[in-house]
């Protein structure tokens, strides 16, 4: 065993650390909110630069084949400076969902990689919450030369500055689950799109018979891909709330050492010194059980999804209180847009939210508890 | 003992809850439902609801009624707070109607007794307390703006933050420095002070919800006619302690929290988990159990000192009970809100788009949820912070 970062690790957080943290500054944060797809175009270029677009990509598809250990690393890094920008979904769900495909599509590969083309999952439909198992109504339909897809979903993440859509469906007649890639810009895809609490952007997409270019895998390769795709997805996430929580130890600290009330800092308070103690315990667990799932994530189904269902609900439940706690050591200053600690609060309240929340992730807990 | 609520006021309730009904209208019960919170309605609203409650004689019915109160017991006016909760209707202006104004009738000259009670009663205008200070928010008395005589007037120069709806405020009512030598309490004054007057200038901060309700006021120059000093010069920081031990009650939030559980419950009908109400799933029962356990206790705490028990321990600490649990409570049920919706909570909505985009496929029991769950971060900062309620509790219940 060996938890240290390796080498190129080190290089790869280094370099991402040294680019996000001078890039991604509140201000500047602040400001994107007002563009109309969230997406830092200027970023995303650097993005393709540095290779992260291609480093969750298989290296016959011109990436750079990285560890999902690697591309945690650079997580990290994304969440400790609250990046809205879509890199999960087109540099960890898009890449692993497209290498598995029948058929990869280098052409999309390279798209990808050189930062033209970004790629949202569409799954969730209006009324459903996390389900991830559950028959689509989406309809995949076979028309003469090729498919068309009909169906609405909800909430997709990071789709209004997508290129390209992944919608998850049912085959028309046959009804096996299927995923499909579908382009964006299209007259017959129409989307209803909204900020995040957190400044990322997400859309209600309709389906009005759109062309869908591929169907990358059906049948029970696809549930059982997606259904990976979904965990590394999480465990990206998670790495980015590890990532933000960290940030927000060394926030918190400096703050209570320098602010002053009552003649002397709020740091020399018990009380305040104990939140932070707790808060520092619940960071280093989180990190523990991030590893703890990134350990398990090529094992097999049942132990891959108990170890990242453990993980989320770790990770959650320290978010919340890193979070939560870190505003309360900031007074007033806390509720401020003006100050870090709250942006990472709602960070770390839509991760929790995404692919899965607590709630979820406990039943999912307890339902393989009740048949072991 | 009688441990139980008076019956006879059931009637009192019925005539209070027919009132409302017929008094408070559409849109803004609307945008209080969405957006409104815990003694934070829309200002605009706050004012307009006054005006008709006014017409009733029920903006201050807690106030003396030689002022314009109703002589109604403390379990009446528990009823009517309740009642207006339940039906979402807008506070009334906090500061003028709990704040400023029991200052004012029971410390200020005639004069100010003539010019402000009537105002305040009417919600002629809005009012900001401005209290705390960049440098003075725990620790309120080590604040320092200063407030120099000159003559017949003050001369004010400094600055507070988190001056809640200073931009639309007609007035202020604040602390300020008049005697830097002696020590820090005695030294502070309480000034009516015009918010449009030379010399303010006044920034709206943004908020971790997106809104900017919170404001920082700038004070340089401001010329403040010395009639403006409530009572006596130095007693600023005795009567801002008044105000506590007067609004004891208050701080619990019980109205509140009565009513956001009953939204928890609404919510968890709504919302749906593999077809099945969450209302029907044990985890979020659990949670909605918890909180109703917690909330009646809560109530029974508050009755308790609304009907004067003698307390074993330091009555202030027993009111300390209140506030810790009252602002726990908040935050635990606004998050519950936020957990029931789950993915959905995440969308931002901003409460100017109340009036709801025509298009927006979502049900209406999400907008504004996540935005007050945010906010509410602030009740256990504000009206003495958590920490300084607990330290309040080691000290004066048990001498620690
Ligand atoms: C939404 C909102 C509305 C407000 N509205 C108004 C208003 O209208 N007018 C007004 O005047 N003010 C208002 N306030 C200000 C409020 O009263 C202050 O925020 C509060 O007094 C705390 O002060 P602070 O923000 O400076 O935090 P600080 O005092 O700096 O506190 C920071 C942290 O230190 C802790 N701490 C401080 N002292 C101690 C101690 N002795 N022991 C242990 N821990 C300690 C606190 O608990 C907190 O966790 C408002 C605040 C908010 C958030």
């Amino acid at each position: 065993m060996d938890y240290n970062y390796s080498d190129l690790q080190k290089m790869l957080l280094d370099t991402a650390e040294r680019f996000l943290r001078s890039h991604y500054t509140l201000e500047h944060r602040r400001a994107l909110r007002k563009s109309p797809d969230g997406l830092d175009a200027d970023a995303w270029a650097q993005f393709a630069e540095l290779g992260w677009l291609a480093l969750a990509i298989p290296e016959e598809q011109g990436g750079l084949d990285g560890e999902i250990t690697d591309i945690a690393v650079l997580m990290t890094a994304f969440g400790a400076n609250l990046v809205p920008d879509p890199i999960v979904s087109t540099a960890v769900t898009a890449p692993y969902l497209l290498s598995h495909a029948d058929q990869p599509d280098s052409d999309l590969f390279e798209a990808i990689i050189s930062g033209e083309a970004r790629v949202a999952l569409a799954h969730d439909e209006p009324g459903e919450r996390y389900a991830y198992s559950a028959p689509r109504k989406t309809l995949l339909s076979k028309t003469g030369n090729g498919y068309t897809i009909s169906g609405e979903k909800q909430l997709v993440i990071d789709a209004p500055s997508a290129t390209h859509l992944i919608v998850t469906a049912q085959i028309e007649g046959s009804g096996d689950f299927a995923l499909a890639l579908v382009p964006a810009t299209q007259k017959e895809v129409s989307a209803y799109s909204y900020n995040l609490i957190d400044s990322a952007r997400a859309s209600d997409v309709k389906f009005n018979k759109a062309e869908a270019t591929a169907v990358l895998l059906t049948g029970p390769k696809a549930s059982s891909v997606f259904g990976e795709a979904i965990d590394r997805t999480s465990i990206a996430y998670g790495a980015q709330a590890v990532g933000s929580m960290e940030s927000a130890l060394q926030i918190c600290s400096a703050y209570i050492k320098e602010r002053q009330q009552f003649g002397q800092p709020i740091g020399k308070f018990q009380a305040l010194q104990h939140i932070m103690a707790d808060m520092f315990v619940a960071t280093h667990q989180a990190r523990s059980a991030l590893y703890q799932a990134l350990a398990q994530v090529d094992a097999p189904e049942r132990d891959r999804q108990r170890a990242v269902s453990l993980a989320k609900i770790t990770i959650g439940e320290a978010s919340q209180l890193v979070s939560k706690q870190g505003i309360q050591l900031h007074g007033g200053y806390g509720l401020t847009d003006e100050y870090e600690i709250s942006h990472h609060y709602r960070r770390l309240t839509a991760i929790e939210k995404l692919y899965g929340d607590i709630d979820h992730h406990v039943r999912r807990i307890g339902a393989m508890t009740q048949t072991a | 003992m009688d441990l139980k609520f008076d019956a006879s006021l059931a009637d009192f309730r019925t005539m209070i809850r027919d009132a409302i009904k017929q008094d408070l209208p559409r849109e803004i019960q609307e945008r209080t439902r969405l957006f409104g919170g815990a003694n934070s309605s829309d200002p605009h609203d706050s004012l307009a609801w006054m005006k008709i409650l006014s017409k009733r004689g029920w903006t201050v019915p807690h106030w003396p009624e030689i002022y314009g109160g109703k002589n109604w017991s403390p379990l009446q006016l528990f009823i009517f707070q309740e009642e207006l909760y339940k039906a979402y209707a807008p506070d009334t202006c906090w500061g003028g109607t709990h704040m400023v104004g029991p200052i004012i009738y029971t410390f200020g000259s005639e004069a100010q007794k003539e010019q402000f009670l009537p105002a305040i009663r009417n919600g002629d205008y809005y009012w900001a307390q401005g209290f705390s200070e960049p440098g003075s928010g725990s620790d309120l008395a080590s604040l320092r703006t200063a407030a120099v005589r000159k003559g017949d007037k003050y001369i004010v120069n400094g600055q507070k933050i988190w001056t809640s709806c200073a931009y639309m405020s007609e007035w202020g009512f604040f602390l300020v420095r008049t005697d830097p030598e002696v020590k820090p309490q005695r030294g502070i004054s309480f000034l009516l002070i015009n918010m449009k007057s030379p010399g303010i200038t006044i920034r709206r901060i943004p908020q971790i919800n997106e809104e900017a309700e919170l404001c920082e006021v700038f004070l340089d120059d401001v010329e403040v006619p010395a009639e403006q000093l409530v009572g006596e010069e130095g007693q600023g920081w005795s009567y801002a302690k008044f105000l506590l031990d007067h609004e004891r009650t208050t701080s619990s939030f019980i109205y509140f929290n009565k009513r956001e559980l009953d939204r928890a419950k609404m919510i968890a009908t709504e919302e749906t988990l593999d077809g099945v109400p969450l209302i029907l799933h044990p985890n979020f029962q659990g949670r909605i159990a918890r909180l109703e356990a917690e909330i009646s206790a809560l109530e029974g705490s508050v009755m308790r000192l609304l009907a004067n028990e003698e307390f074993k321990y330091n009555e202030t600490a027993v009111a300390s009970i209140l506030k810790v649990s009252g602002s726990k409570l908040q935050q635990a049920l606004t998050e519950l809100h936020v957990d029931l919706i789950g993915p959905k909570a995440i969308r931002h909505y901003a409460s100017e788009s109340v009036d709801r985009d025509p298009y927006d496929p979502w049900p209406d029991h999400i907008p504004g949820r996540t935005s007050q769950a945010l906010i509410l971060r602030a009740s256990t900062i504000y009206g003495g912070s958590l920490q300084v309620q607990k330290n309040i509790i080691a000290k004066l219940a048990f001498g620690l």
